[in-house]
């Protein structure tokens, strides 16, 4: 499809999602005043509730979708292994442990949540990378075990975290750990952002690198990229985005997975195009899935996590089995 | 006297206590086409990847266009020597305008932007690899042959005045073989590039090398025009094969055919049963 069609679709869809985020909730509030809400009319508790519960939802959603996949896309790239991304990295596990240590024994943190989950989740991909290296190269098959095995251990270690956690906050860990967006505020979503965008501008600088990425390491360096370096950015940058996002909402499966083979059939492989419409088709996709959770059970609400995976590990597996020769 | 494109002088290189290269010197100008023969392991990848600056010396030197290659940021480097390996990546993810137009890397700025100077050179690369037709076509819907014909474009794109060939047409049928030979050599007249390509193919290296270089055990056997580096003394005691070498009867060069050894008892024709 041509890009000039395919963006205003993402758009629209993008749009959509975020329409439905704010109209749809326990309190039924007609189109029209949450209009008027968003725009600063009315004090009332309808107003309040769109403003101060409905909108950081929908816009942490959002934010979090949208980083998921273009950290999907920048891993897949760097692993040249379409099946990547931060779960299967251990990247999120690291940053799962980072973002407890600070929540659970560092009450009154000196550094801001994202960053903690940030160094978790840096420094899991530091130890699965030196894991991996032997001889001076890092193959891929290599760096995809390495994380499996650091993320089991590090699941581990969550679970020992949450047990030995005050009891007051296991249950708020636990569902946080299987993916929520209920803890949305607005100062969250600030807090979120920066490290969103320094991650999103990084990557976007860095396109053509990553489509030289896709040639090889010794086709990329022959074609002047200078390629350890440009890696090292790279998984920094995309541990940034899994890590300061796995902060904020737990752990979010299958969006870095899904949404980016999503976007390649929509635009291709060249990241210059990759990676808007995978950060917009994220967006949509993690929005629309909140709505799902909110509203699919009766009973109350369903972890978000567990919508993406209700509707990712089939997608997942359909993607395996048309690959031939597996992954 | 200026410096040469390239050049190796002394160049040795061990792998894992082996030997693999032991004081090679070598010089290509700008404009020449030579090419490395030598058997299986005789050293021809390991010495183009010690002048690309990939691997580094054990001793000797290399020196590109006088500097060696650890002086040259990686843009630089691009912007100045370009290799096509064996075969580009057959599930490469982009058209095949797109995947040349990666060529043009080293010469973007920051952010990537792509100028019409650019583009047009794409557009050049693509005509002079015979691949304007197919310029729309997913890279994974090519042959062989015109998957390698796309590598050598997107060389041809990134504009470098020293070309490196490693063992380029392999896989190649004969036609290929010459199309890929012919593009090379228009690329060193017209636009004086230096070409070094590593290959098997003794008569065809012969037919379009403006100069052989053989190498044997690591070492430099002979180097120079091709009626003088393939006789028959020199290509048995590389490959250890008989050859006749007489001449094409119509381009005048040398032509290499394999000696085949006769066995006393053995008919030319099957047991008829």
């Amino acid at each position: 499809m041509r890009p000039l069609v395919v963006y205003p679709l993402l758009g629209a869809a993008f749009a959509g999602a975020m329409a439905l985020s704010l109209a749809t909730g326990s309190t039924h509030i007609p189109p029209g005043d949450v209009l008027a809400a968003l725009s600063g009319g009315g004090a009332d508790t309808a107003a309040r509730v769109v403003r101060e519960l409905r909108l950081p939802r929908a816009l942490l959603g959002a934010m979090v979708g949208g980083a998921l996949s273009v950290s999907g896309v920048a891993f897949q790239a760097l692993l040249r292994n379409p099946l990547a991304d931060p779960y299967i990295l251990g990247v999120s596990g690291g940053a799962a442990v980072g973002a407890l240590i600070a929540s659970l024994f560092l009450a009154g943190a000196f550094l801001p949540l994202p960053a903690c989950a940030f160094l978790g989740a840096a420094m899991a991909a530091t130890v699965v990378f030196l894991l991996a290296r032997r001889g001076g190269g890092v193959t891929r098959e290599r760096l995809v075990l390495m994380g499996v095995v650091v993320g089991a251990f590090l699941n581990a270690l969550i679970m020992m975290m949450v047990t030995m956690a005050p009891p007051g906050k296991i249950p708020g860990a636990i569902y946080w750990l299987m993916g929520d967006l209920g803890q949305g505020t607005l100062p969250r979503v600030f807090l979120l952002a920066p490290y969103v965008l320094i991650g999103l501008v990084a990557l976007m600088t860095m396109s053509r690198g990553l489509d030289l990425l896709l040639l090889g390491d010794e086709a990329a360096f022959h074609a002047g990229l200078p390629v350890e370096r440009v890696k090292t950015v790279l998984y920094l940058t995309a541990s940034l985005l899994a890590g300061s996002v796995v902060a904020v909402s737990g752990l979010i499966g299958f969006v870095g997975l899904i949404v980016p083979h999503g976007a390649r059939v929509l635009v291709g492989s060249a990241h210059r195009r990759l990676l808007p419409a995978a950060l917009l088709l994220g967006a949509a996709f993690l929005t629309f899935a909140d709505v799902a959770a909110r509203t699919l059970s009766p009973s109350g609400e369903l972890p978000v996590g567990a919508v993406t995976a209700l509707v990712g590990a089939p997608f997942f597996l359909a993607l395996l089995r048309g690959r031939r020769g597996g992954p | 006297m200026t410096a040469p494109a390239l050049a190796a002088r002394g160049v040795s290189f061990r792998y894992g206590g082996r030997a693999v290269l032991s004081d090679v010197s070598f010089a290509l100008q700008a404009g020449e086409v030579a090419i490395v023969l030598g058997p299986n392991g005789a050293g021809k990848s390991t010495l183009l990847r010690l002048l690309s600056g990939t691997l580094r010396p054990a001793s000797g030197d290399v020196a590109l266009f006088g500097r060696p290659p650890a002086d040259y940021s990686r843009r630089e480097m691009a912007r100045n020597l370009s290799v096509v390996g064996q075969d580009p990546p057959v599930d490469f993810p982009m058209s095949v305008e797109e995947y040349v137009a990666l060529g043009r890397f080293p010469h973007l700025g920051l952010f990537g932007g792509a100028s019409p100077g650019d583009r047009e050179m794409v557009a050049r690369a693509l005509a002079s690899a015979g691949l304007t037709d197919l310029a729309e076509r997913p890279l994974s819907a090519l042959s062989a042959g015109e998957r390698q014909r796309a590598a050598v474009a997107r060389a041809i794109a990134q504009d470098a005045r020293v070309m490196l060939f490693d063992e380029p047409t392999a896989f190649l049928d004969i036609r290929h073989r010459v199309l890929f030979h012919e593009i090379v050599e228009r690329l060193a007249e017209e636009q004086g590039v230096g070409a070094l390509v590593a290959s098997h193919d003794l008569s065809l290296s012969a037919e379009y090398g403006d100069r052989i270089v053989l190498l044997a055990g690591g070492l430099v056997m002979a180097d120079g025009k091709p009626e003088e580096v393939l006789t028959p003394e020199n290509v048995f005691a590389a490959y250890g094969v008989e050859v006749a070498c007489d001449r094409n009867p119509a381009t005048g060069a040398v032509r290499i055919t394999p000696v085949r050894r006769r066995r006393i008892g053995r008919e030319p024709n099957r047991d008829p049963k």
